[in-house]
């Protein structure tokens, strides 16, 4: 076994490649990822952008921070597991989707806050003829493309749909999704973890290189067993069931060349960790699979962008795993029932709780003179507020990470209300060197992050 | 199917001549070829079919002396089935007397069969078979006690003459080589418990709102779900919804492959816990079977739904229903696998080296012995056993070992194949019988499509299984266990086509009532109706008038039958003659159909060739097509087919086809019952190509009857090619017609087919190899018929 000697410039860890015998297809992943890291100095690395999105809108009491400025005090109750990471948050206020209000077209804000939430447009009230927008992170997506091996992932929690009626006349497509790759095509996330790890890492990558040099050596010695059992049976067979037999020898020196073509054609990615049987029933767990996966396609530079829909809008998915036996969606129409505020608050910050450990293992790991998290901006938010009230205004959002040491973090920023949620967008494509004119209900671009 | 059709017309003149021969208690006096047969020819036939004016392909001029009846003898079995059956002379032209024309044939058959007796009995010879998939998952099962799937990751097989089962047909690929490498090493993981299970459990959720569950009725879910894992799994349930202030308690059931696991009680009443979108969950915990299965929940006995009107079923204020089945899982379980007690004998990692080997070879040879079905040599024991010694020096577990060479086992030709031995190959005239090892199997893959258990394996190496009245004990011990339910499965489901259920696709504008509950329920009518007719010895002419069926509520719904509540299945006795018989079976009357309509040609074709053995030959290109639109609009069905066959060139198969699916009018293209076909009255009425008419589907099946002969005779030739593996040929012509006869003297019992089948010659020999023309038909060809 030896290390790719094209990584060694881009401080990977030495584990991060592996020659072994492997899956029948190599991947190409070696050449994709070369021109990324010439694109990139090896100060910073490459900028990832991500959106984390949480259903059925936030308790705002317990989520807004009371200073605005630098973050000096504890945090309050939601955000309180990030705490450790302060410094490396910033909280936006005020910022609005006018979009995913009514707006004429009637119930259906949760259909409709999805729909907008990353495309800025006000989708369209259908639950057959599906319409919204591009959404940002595919602008960005389709200009990197050739830059990664993925031009983006799409991940979420929850199984879900993608037809029928899921909220007042909107289609499913709109709950069950936040990226859109056209106006009408979206982009489903991925929920089973096996699924995700086989995409990026390829079918064989779940054995440790001895175990699959150990592997071929047991195949081919099953072959070479039943290739001579099979001649000395043929010998003494009539010429019909003399070919029955040739067509398996056949067959069986085919596999011995393919096993030696998959010797030769061995690179492959390892990625740290093994193959996961399928969708953890654990919520925590499953949160931290996917993320664990996410962040080695992020440190291995196999994508950039990255959606994450931590479970569908308007769902009601019960929370047991914190003693929550009663759906998200009716608790969060708790109609001021203090119990019930309660436990929707207790869903909010168990779902910070999460992500504040992917933070903590992004920032764990080294790149350049920083970390990958400060090479990141990853947005946390809802396309809801008040979710017993379905307001549009003043949207739960931060952004974890520096952007490339371009976001001044560690601060809440309050801004005129009403803000355009579309003017954050386009200043992270931009920010993703991809400049924008126009993006969906876009004012301009947001500033104030760089502290300029 | 062209066997059918050669062999149709001597069998029936046979039992034509038996009871002629009974009636007047003579012998007919044998009329010359001169007398009977050149008269007819020349009067009749050679005005069309002469050297000049060949019609049909047919110049009678090498007809004409009696040695053609040798040398062009499938020419002459052409015209005995075509005067026969009426078709020749057509219509329109002078035709001799029935008596005459019954001279001919039964001149012409006799001929054949005295011919035929004065042949050398052949066994025939089947070529090595490999596993198909049903048998390979089967086999597993039974070697190992490891439930796998081989339809869900080997490719289809091949058919030939109507069967997978074809050992010319079922031919080996570097795919499928492949996918039995990686079979073998999960299977052989799997029988070991080698396989860690999952560090963290998993979940899988089943919901009607995701389409993933099916409802039964107001009160019963279901979902196939893959069980990933022997072990322990949380099985929670979704009920959403809320009845009255005082309503009561219910009884939820949750049932695997039909079967209750576990029962629970479960309120009904508000819970007042939520404002609106009232739901509650329910959970239990229960060790399943790693596998594909059914699993249903539902509510048992309960009173309340039957008072709610259909509207209010899945409304939460009105109601509580179930809505969701989820699996959390696996958590280990405390019982130790049937595999690997089964495998392991002893144990292979404690005593000396001597004692440790010696459990190993034990191992290796108990499980080889099973997997190959024959006593294995020491020397394949000590090749077996080099596996164990490369784990180890890879430094895995003896254990591990075992397992590599359990894989290695598992990809063996003796394992893939049913190879049978000759002492010359290479000799067509040494018939000798095949031996006890290679009947045991030939029995068990018949019966069971699997392979020999323990009794019959033990019998077999004992040579014993011919002694005096061993092999009907055998027969019958083994028809009496649940394996024999192979034989529905997959005779059954071949020669019906009722596997081809998976596969139609009625359309949902045309027939919204489809869906694969009715489908399965299709499906489990006529898989027990088979049963019964096996396991009772019921009479052949059962199959077409019977007077009971197998039904369950759904399927019951369908046919307009009151009072069979349930989902599950009973024997139900007919009281009107809407149904009887397989040809009122929706599943048969499915698959006959088009997606939109039903079609009496496909109908007609179906009973030609899977009733009576006489298939039609396939239609001439540039056939045009039938306009749907028009059909129940501009004219009812059977208008638009009259006219459509006015061409006498379709005529003269169409007749003989139509007039049987017509017959079946009655029934829409997913069998339900119906009196009008758009605005158009259905007439079903019809006369058959031997005079006997009838009015209704009923008396259709009743005259079918009339037909015995040819329906035993396609049955048995049916089975004859599904037992054996290979197709019927010319010699085992007179194998099939002394079975038929024997069968005949006791009303032809079912079952007794089985054991004749068991007894036959061709069942029980086999010879060397023919050397080969260029006129043996290769895989595809067999495979294209």
């Amino acid at each position: 076994m030896t290390t790719g000697k094209l990584l060694t410039g881009k401080s990977l860890p030495r584990r991060t490649l592996l020659r072994g015998m492997g899956a029948a297809v190599a991947l190409p992943f070696l050449d994709a990822m070369t021109p990324a890291m010439a694109a990139t100095s090896k100060a910073t690395g490459p900028v990832r952008m991500a959106f984390v999105y949480v259903p059925n809108g936030i308790d705002m009491r317990n989520w807004t921070p009371q200073e605005e400025g630098p973050l000096t005090a504890e945090l309050p109750r939601i955000l309180k597991p990030l705490e450790p990471f302060k410094q490396d948050i910033t909280v936006l206020s005020n910022l609005t989707h006018n979009n995913g209000r009514a707006l004429l077209d009637g119930a259906g804000d949760h259909g409709r806050c999805c729909g907008a939430y990353l495309t800025g447009v006000q989708p369209r009230k259908s639950y057959v003829d599906i319409k919204a927008g591009i959404s940002c992170d595919q602008i960005v997506a389709n200009q990197l493309a050739s830059k990664t091996r993925f031009p983006s992932l799409e991940v979420g929690l929850e199984d879900a749909r993608q037809a029928g009626d899921c909220d007042s006349g909107y289609s499913c497509a709109y709950t069950n999704n936040l990226a859109w790759r056209s106006e009408t095509q979206p982009l489903p996330p991925v929920l089973d973890p096996r699924a995700l790890f086989e995409r990026l890492f390829g079918k064989g990558a779940e054995l440790s290189p001895e175990a699959r040099v150990r592997e071929g050596k047991f195949r081919r010695s099953i072959l070479d067993f039943v290739t001579g059992d099979t001649k000395k049976l043929q010998s003494t067979l009539g010429p019909t069931d003399q070919r029955k037999l040739d067509e398996y020898l056949s067959s069986i020196r085919e596999i011995e060349r393919q096993l030696e073509r998959a010797e030769k054609d061995n690179a492959q990615i390892n990625p740290g960790m093994p193959k996961p049987y399928g969708v953890p029933a654990d919520f925590a767990e499953h949160f931290k699979l996917m993320t664990d996966m996410i962040t080695v396609a992020f440190q291995s530079d196999m994508t950039r962008v990255l959606t994450f829909l931590v479970t569908r809008e308007g769902t009601s998915r019960a929370y047991r795993e914190i003693g929550i036996p009663d759906g998200h969606h009716p608790l969060t129409h708790h109609m001021n029932n203090p119990a019930m505020i309660e436990k929707v608050t207790q869903i909010n910050t168990y779902h910070v709780q999460q992500f504040a450990g992917w933070m903590e293992k992004l920032k764990s790991i080294k790149e350049g003179d920083g970390n990958l998290l400060d090479n990141s901006m990853i947005v946390y938010g809802a396309g809801l507020s008040d979710g017993n009230r379905h307001t549009h205004e003043d949207l739960p959002t931060l952004i974890a990470g520096r952007g490339g040491n371009y976001i001044k973090s560690g601060r809440r920023i309050v801004y005129r209300r009403e803000t355009p949620m579309s003017n954050m967008f386009m200043t992270m494509m931009d920010r993703m060197g991809v400049p924008v004119e126009h993006f969906g209900d876009a004012t301009g671009p947001l500033p104030g992050l760089d502290l300029a | 199917m062209g066997t059918c059709r050669q062999l149709q017309s001597s069998v029936a003149s046979i039992s034509a001549l038996i009871f002629a021969m009974e009636a007047f208690g003579q012998t007919p006096p044998p009329p010359a070829f001169e007398q009977s047969v050149k008269p007819v020819l020349a009067r009749s036939c050679a005005p069309c079919h002469n050297d000049r004016n060949a019609s049909g392909g047919l110049n009678l001029d090498s007809f004409q002396l009696p040695a053609s009846l040798t040398h062009a003898r499938d020419g002459w079995e052409r015209i005995v089935q075509k005067v026969r059956s009426g078709e020749m002379p057509p219509k329109g032209f002078p035709r001799p007397s029935q008596a005459v024309l019954e001279a001919m044939t039964s001149f012409v058959e006799s001929e054949f069969e005295r011919a035929d007796r004065s042949l050398k009995p052949d066994p025939g010879r089947v070529t090595a078979r490999r596993l198909n998939r049903n048998e390979y998952s089967n086999t597993i099962r039974d070697l190992l006690a490891v439930d796998f799937r081989a339809n869900k990751d080997f490719p289809t097989d091949d058919s030939g003459y109507g069967f997978d089962n074809i050992g010319d047909v079922l031919t080996i690929s570097p795919v499928l080589m492949d996918k039995y490498l990686d079979a073998a090493e999960r299977i052989a993981a799997r029988a070991l418990g080698a396989d860690p299970l999952p560090a963290k459990p998993l979940e899988a959720e089943y919901h009607t709102k995701d389409k993933t569950i099916r409802r039964l009725d107001p009160s019963n879910i279901e979902a196939t779900h893959r069980v990933g894992w022997d072990g322990e799994y949380i099985i929670r349930i979704g009920l959403p919804g809320q009845r009255a202030e005082d309503a009561k308690p219910v009884t939820l059931g949750f049932w695997m492959d039909g079967k209750l696991l576990h029962t629970m009680p479960v309120e009904t009443k508000p819970s007042k816990l939520v404002y609106f979108n009232p739901y509650s969950e329910e959970e239990f915990r229960l060790i399943l079977p790693e596998g594909d299965h059914v699993f249903r929940a539902g509510f048992i006995d309960d009173p309340f739904i039957k008072t709610l009107p259909a509207g209010d079923a899945y409304s939460d204020k009105k109601n509580k229903f179930l809505n969701m089945i989820k699996f959390v899982g696996p958590f280990p379980a405390k019982v130790e696998k049937i595999s690997r007690k089964k495998i392991l004998l002893c144990d292979p990692q404690t005593g000396t080296a001597a004692v440790r080997q010696a459990c190993v070879d034990r191992i290796l040879a108990t499980v080889a012995r099973r997997a190959y079905r024959r006593p294995v040599a020491k020397a394949e024991v000590a090749q077996l056993s080099k596996f164990v010694g490369l784990a180890q020096s890879e430094g895995l577990s003896t254990e591990q070992g075992i397992q590599l060479a359990l894989r290695a086992i598992l990809v063996s030709p003796h394992f893939l194949f049913r190879i049978e031995r000759d002492a010359d190959p290479l000799d067509p005239q040494k018939v000798h019988l095949v031996s006890n090892l290679e009947l045991a199997s030939r029995l068990s893959y018949f019966l069971w499509s699997s392979t020999p258990d323990e009794e019959l394996l033990a019998l077999a190496e004992q040579n014993k299984l011919r002694a005096p009245g061993v092999l009907t004990a055998q027969v019958t011990r083994m028809l009496a266990d649940p394996k024999a339910a192979a034989l529905a499965d997959n005779f059954a489901g071949q020669w019906l086509e009722i596997r081809n259920l998976d596969s139609v696709k009625p359309d949902p504008q045309k027939f919204p009532e489809w869906g694969p509950e009715l489908r399965d329920a299709m499906k489990m009518e006529t898989r027990l109706f088979f049963q019964s007719m096996l396991t009772e010895n019921r009479p052949l002419a059962e199959f077409l008038s019977a007077r009971h069926t197998f039904l369950n509520e759904r399927l019951a719904k369908h046919y307009g039958i009151p009072s069979v509540v349930g989902p599950d299945f009973r024997r139900v006795e007919l009281s009107t003659d809407q149904r009887g018989g397989l040809l009122s079976h929706a599943s048969v009357l499915t698959v006959s159909s088009y997606p939109t309509r039903t079609s009496p040609v496909i109908r007609g074709k179906y009973v030609l060739q899977n009733i009576l053995g006489a298939p039609p030959p396939p239609p001439p290109p540039d056939v045009p097509v039938l306009n749907e639109e028009e059909v129940g609009v501009a004219g009812s069905l059977r208008d638009r087919l009259e006219k459509h066959r006015s061409s006498a060139m379709c005529a003269s198969c169409h007749n003989r086809m139509d007039v049987l699916g017509f017959g079946l009018e009655n029934y829409d293209g997913i069998g339900q019952w119906r009196a009008m076909d758009g605005k158009f009255k259905i007439d079903a009425g019809g006369t058959m190509p031997n005079g006997k008419s009838f009015a209704t589907p009923a008396e259709m099946s009743q005259a079918l009857t009339g037909e015995l002969p040819e329906f035993a005779r396609c049955l048995t030739e049916k089975m004859m090619t599904y037992a054996l593996g290979r197709g019927m040929e010319r010699y085992d012509r007179g194998a099939v017609r002394d079975l038929v006869k024997k069968l005949s003297a006791n009303n032809y019992p079912f079952r007794d087919l089985v054991f004749e089948i068991v007894q036959s010659l061709p069942f029980q020999s086999r010879r060397g190899e023919q050397p080969r023309t260029s006129t043996t038909p290769k895989a595809k060809e067999i495979a294209a018929r």
